[in-house]
């Protein structure tokens, strides 16, 4: 062998090796199992953390669990945007914590997940069948979080010489203008996520009673989203070209409408359960706040279906180092009365008739709640009724958004039909 | 030395591209009880037969022709102006800089504060009694504003590119060119510029990059809206492909993107040689 054919092997094995020896150890360094164990068999919890739902919130939710069981729980925000963003992650990486709260199973979730369908004591919790999926229960809850509501500003009400909330689309439809001319935005929606959020919470108990778990048709193909939503849209056009809905709206934050909201500039405020926290927290209101569940199909009975979602659901990771140390801890969080009063109180979480102390504007919530005929699965649904697609909400804002810049409620139903099949 | 060296960089940087190949012909939700499955070229016909992710690559190509060309002329103009070294000068490209420093979030949540339909000029425009601006509430607007921003938030780096460069445009031949009576247009042309084409194609070839990236603008200035008008390539794997979990898909269009700035990259060396070449072949 000469020289030059020494160092030209040398020269192959040293990029052979370069190539093969660093996916050695990325492969090495890989868990492959997703197992995690916490320090000294202390409960890994991951938790959604807001200004309302803080560290010390939760710290203080598990510390008498803490003591009266001598486990330790560990609370951990999410390391990605959100908990639903990270624990994908975290599974990947083979870091995921033991208990999860805040986010439901889906097909790629629930075989990492325990089932809890044959513990006695979940049995009872909020939302467990509305959230099997198939006859599996990976998720408890506290309580429900009412996606259907819609806020309005009594006095401008009052200015406006009307006399009672819409219950119908047709009432609804007739005081906008009269909330314009007492000089107040008629109907107040907002950008980002909003858009679409907010134009499906007005629609759900309508959706709702014209075809009952729709996103199962759809599922079934014996319905399209576009047929569903179109009649909304027609609604909502109507009123972007009637201008009690601004335009500028599409490009709006959510927390400037929650603003201006809040400032009396508004008339009618779609939003979910949550905002109650926003509003208790607002001292010296220049307004009385009212909360009714939307208008009704035309013929149907008011008020209609609720669209709600399980409040503060928890879940346990399958193969974790101390499963029953986690049951406890999901246990106590969901069925302790104490445990369940402080979620309840925190933000923007209800349940069917409790007894607790409330604010007026959260006691309206209650009696919406308590008032609905039925709780349904909002957005891609939810256990066993859901849209055969996944990353639904964000396509419809993206629809939604189209209305206020032009196109039509036919392009908007064509164009949420045509992402649905290419998803499907 | 070279042997560590090259196992980190294949490590750090080859390793996730091959990855990201593999993945790219699989159907995966990245889970590690999960088999990525093979299912040869499918992800690419989802992204290149779905209008959503067209559209995407549409706008992520518009954001880096348009911002690349925008960044580089403002970056370049303004190193003419600030080349002198004396305090304002100084002054002037700290000032010019410190967009950069700012993170491309604070960037984006800044400007929705400044041109949201309640932001600063909004409000000021309604305070004198004209109509307000749809900067980020109508598709084209949108776009623009969104691009504007992306250029201010990036040309400090090519303008510091552009005043290295500008040092080493050899002295005596712009004084040569003085000499023989030249204009400044006239000096540009045909001493600065030519010396600066080495710049040029690093800036160029590194904005273009960073635009085809566009992600963080685009999640705090427009959340991708209105009506999908301003969703990047980048913004659709990050925050459509990754959290739906759809690895596979999201790979191929990530495997799209390499490729892209693969291309443009090439394009702007082959542009160049081409030139010098001619040069030469006049010289």
């Amino acid at each position: 062998m000469t020289m030059t054919s020494i160092s030209r092997a040398r020269r192959t094995y040293g990029a052979a090796m370069a190539c093969v020896v660093p996916l050695l150890l990325v492969a090495a360094c890989s868990s492959g199992t997703g197992s995690s164990v916490g320090e000294d068999g202390e409960i890994r919890m991951m938790v959604n953390l807001t200004d309302n739902l803080d560290q010390a919130y939760w710290e203080s939710l598990v510390k008498p669990f803490e003591d009266k069981t001598g486990l330790k729980v560990k609370i951990e925000g999410p390391t990605g945007k959100s908990v639903a963003e990270s624990f994908p992650q975290q599974l990947a990486a083979g870091t995921a914590p033991d208990v999860i709260q805040s986010i439901f199973p889906d097909d790629d979730t629930a075989p990492e997940l325990l089932d809890l369908g044959n513990e006695a004591w979940a049995k009872n919790t909020p939302m467990f069948d509305e959230y099997a999926l198939g006859d599996k229960h990976y998720a408890v809850g506290v309580g429900t979080q009412t996606q259907s509501l819609i806020y309005y500003n009594k006095s401008a009400f009052k200015k406006a010489g009307i006399s009672k909330p819409p219950t119908t689309w047709d009432e609804l439809a007739g005081y906008l203008p009269d909330l314009k001319k007492a000089g107040v935005t008629p109907m107040q929606t907002a950008g980002d996520y909003q858009t679409g959020l907010q134009l499906q919470q007005i629609y759900h108990p309508t959706l709702n009673q014209l075809h009952p778990k729709w996103q199962t048709a759809v599922s079934e193909e014996k319905l399209t989203v576009g047929e569903a939503y179109k009649p909304a849209f027609e609604m909502y056009s109507d009123w972007i070209d009637a201008g009690y809905i601004a335009k500028s709206d599409a490009g709006l934050n959510p927390s400037q409408a929650d603003g201006n909201f809040i400032a009396g500039k508004v008339g009618l405020y779609t939003n979910g359960s949550w905002f109650a926290a926003t509003l208790n927290k607002a001292t010296d209101l220049p307004f009385e706040v009212g909360v009714i569940s939307p208008p009704t199909a035309d013929g149907k009975a008011y008020p209609g279906p609720q669209g709600a979602t399980m409040a503060n659901p928890y879940m346990i990771r399958k193969g974790i180092g101390d499963e029953d140390g986690a049951k406890q801890l999901v246990e106590y969080l969901v069925t302790d009365a104490k445990a369940i009063e402080a979620q309840l109180g925190s933000d923007g979480v209800f349940r069917k008739d409790s007894g607790l102390k409330q604010t007026d504007i959260d006691a309206q919530i209650q009696s919406v709640l308590d008032a609905a005929p039925e709780l349904v699965a909002v957005g891609e649904g939810q256990g066993n009724v859901r849209l055969p697609v996944t990353g639904f909400n964000p396509k419809f804002t993206e629809v939604a958004q189209s209305l206020y810049t032009g196109a039509s409620p036919a392009d908007a139903a064509k164009a949420i039909d045509q992402w649905v099949e290419e998803n499907r | 030395m070279f042997i560590p060296a090259v196992l980190i960089y294949v490590a750090l940087l080859v390793v996730p591209v091959i990855y990201a190949f593999y993945y790219s012909f699989t159907e995966y939700n990245g889970f590690p009880t999960r088999v990525p499955e093979f299912v040869g070229l499918d992800n690419y016909r989802t992204i290149f037969g779905s209008t959503d992710m067209t559209d995407t690559m549409v706008i992520t190509a518009v954001v880096a022709v348009v911002g690349a060309v925008l960044v580089n002329l403002a970056a370049l103009g303004l190193a003419l102006l600030l080349q002198r070294t004396n305090r304002f000068n100084t002054f002037g490209r700290v000032v010019m800089f410190y967009p950069h420093v700012l993170s491309a979030l604070v960037v984006g949540f800044l400007w929705q504060a400044v041109l949201g339909p309640q932001g600063v000029v909004n409000t000021m425009l309604e305070k004198v009694g004209t109509d307000s601006l749809p900067f980020l509430s109508d598709p084209d607007w949108a776009l623009w504003s969104m691009i504007l921003v992306i250029v201010w938030s990036l040309f400090g780096v090519q303008l510091i590119l552009y005043l290295a460069g500008l040092q080493a445009v050899p002295a005596d031949l712009l004084e040569a060119a003085r000499i023989d009576g030249a204009g400044r247009w006239r000096t540009f042309r045909a001493v600065t510029w030519p010396s600066l084409a080495s710049t040029v194609t690093v800036a160029v070839i590194t904005s273009g990059i960073s635009l085809l990236k566009t992600y963080d603008v685009v999640v705090s200035l427009t959340g991708g809206g209105p009506a999908g008008s301003t969703k990047t390539l980048a913004y659709s794997i990050l925050a459509v492909s990754f959290p739906q979990r759809n690895i596979g898909v999201a790979s191929a269009q990530a495997v799209v993107l390499i490729l892209a700035a693969a291309v443009l990259a090439i394009t702007v060396l082959v542009l160049r040689k081409r030139a010098e070449d001619d040069a030469e072949s006049i010289g």
